[in-house]
């Protein structure tokens, strides 16, 4: 098994997927070391406690095992995969639960901050993490509200309008623009958008 | 609802990407979305811009109890899912007999028994087909990890042994270079470290540090990408930082090479 482990850390995520369809449980276990921590985390940020993000990274995982053959390379990456599952996932446990936090509080928490320094204080994995970070950075605070309130926090685009108290033609637009301003943050760099 | 049309389906995509539609809207616009396929790679594309989101938040360390309860799941189903493939051979096995009999019963009976027989036949072969394929995919990756095993093997010579504090106490660790570009740190029987407390691994040029990844070691085998080329690179080290790693190195490297 270790020599077996250690042949599959070699091996690119999509050659992982094809043997976690064959119900390999070593390849599985090394698709998880290597992308646990991005999904517990994007998990962490959406439900914002400790074992609601277990279950919901937990839950997200076994689909990977149970679904490995729906991932369409064609469609992104192995991890941009994943972190599809974690975040749809995400969003219907935070839309069906009774107790979903609609407080002032959590909309502050989630509002982007004065200082951006704190925002992104931590050390980012890799480069790719760096870009991202750089091209939310350029987003007016208004346009990084609303669009972490829908893909973090799981609201609509009429309860957003509701929450802040603006036209909903106001919320869709700046959804529009802060998409628009990530995407050309990469283009103005010749970059491609990582998928 | 209203009826989606071009000019609804460009005022929707933003917020569909996001996955802020409303559960009635979002059916709506995908069947829409089904409805004009050559719209989907728009759609694509723009839920790749909306996915970076996803790479942003602040990194958490999930429990080790957490991978312990995923992989007791995933290696209870595992085995069935083993066995519901050596099913396969198991019901070729009854076609066959199956299929034995009937030839059998075909020198007595009459011509109507001989078409099921071909029938059945054609069914055996589709069988096989499957089996075969599945085989011939076994084959492929089982191929994929020796070839795999035997680049690394070639490429031993760019494989650099770490050394320092931690392996005088029987860790183990080098870097190897796995692609052209794509160097990472294979470490076993590291200490653990406290929960507030990471690897991090620093590639430094001239005596400047660059922070080149984090890693929380296990005490069996820990794999971590180095994130920064190694190529014009003096040292590759690795320091205990806070949680979250550190700008610049606040501790003495517990492992490091010259390269």
């Amino acid at each position: 098994m270790a020599d077996r482990g250690r042949q599959y850390l070699i091996l690119a995520d999509e050659d992982l997927i094809s043997l976690v369809e064959a119900a390999d449980a070593d390849a599985f276990a090394t698709l998880y070391d290597r992308h646990s921590r991005a999904a517990f985390s994007l998990a962490y940020r959406m439900m914002g406690e400790r074992q609601a993000s277990e279950d919901l990274a937990q839950d997200a995982f076994l689909k990977v095992w149970r679904g490995a053959s729906s991932y369409r390379a064609e469609r992104g990456s192995v991890r941009t995969w994943i972190l599809s599952i974690v975040h749809n996932r995400g969003i219907d446990q935070l839309r069906s639960h009774a107790s979903r936090r609609r407080t002032q509080d959590r909309i502050e928490a989630s509002a982007p901050r004065s200082q951006p320094s704190e925002a992104f204080a931590e050390t980012w994995r890799n480069s790719q993490r760096d870009q991202v970070r750089e091209a939310l950075n350029t987003l007016p605070s208004e346009q990084l509200k609303i669009l972490e309130l829908a893909y973090f926090s799981g609201y609509t685009h009429v309860e957003i309008s509701e929450l802040l108290g603006l036209p909903l033609g106001t919320v869709k637009g700046r959804m529009r623009l802060g998409l628009k301003k990530i995407r050309d943050y990469f283009g103005s760099r010749d970059a491609t958008v990582p998928r | 609802m209203s009826e989606m049309n071009n000019e609804r389906f460009e005022d929707l995509r933003d917020a569909y990407v996001l996955g802020a539609l409303p559960e009635e809207e979002r059916r709506s616009f995908e069947d829409h979305l089904a409805a004009h396929p050559e719209r989907q790679a728009e759609i694509d594309d723009l839920s790749a811009v909306a996915g970076l989101l996803a790479f942003s938040p602040h990194e958490q360390e999930p429990s080790p109890e957490l991978r312990n309860r995923v992989m007791e799941m995933v290696e209870a189903e595992a085995e069935p899912r083993h066995v519901s493939r050596r099913s396969v051979f198991a019901r070729i096995g009854d076609y066959l007999d199956v299929r034995s009999l009937a030839l059998g019963a075909a020198t007595l009976l009459v011509i109507g028994l001989l078409s099921w027989n071909v029938l059945l036949q054609g069914q055996v072969q589709d069988l096989q087909g499957q089996v075969q394929e599945a085989q011939d995919q076994r084959q492929n990756l089982q191929a994929q990890i020796e070839e795999a095993q035997d680049q690394r093997q070639v490429q031993q010579s760019q494989t650099i042994e770490l050394e320092g504090s931690w392996a005088d106490q029987g860790a183990n660790a080098e870097v190897a270079s796995i692609h052209e570009n794509k160097i990472i740190l294979v470490a076993k029987n590291m200490p653990s470290v406290p929960e507030d407390r990471t690897c991090q691994i620093w590639v430094i040029n001239d005596d400047v540090p660059k922070p080149s990844g984090l890693f929380q070691p296990d005490g069996n085998m820990t794999a971590a990408p180095v994130t920064n080329s190694i190529t014009k690179a003096d040292v590759i080290a690795v320091t205990v930082e806070p949680a979250g790693g550190s700008e610049k190195p606040t501790s003495d490297p517990v492992l490091s090479a010259e390269l």
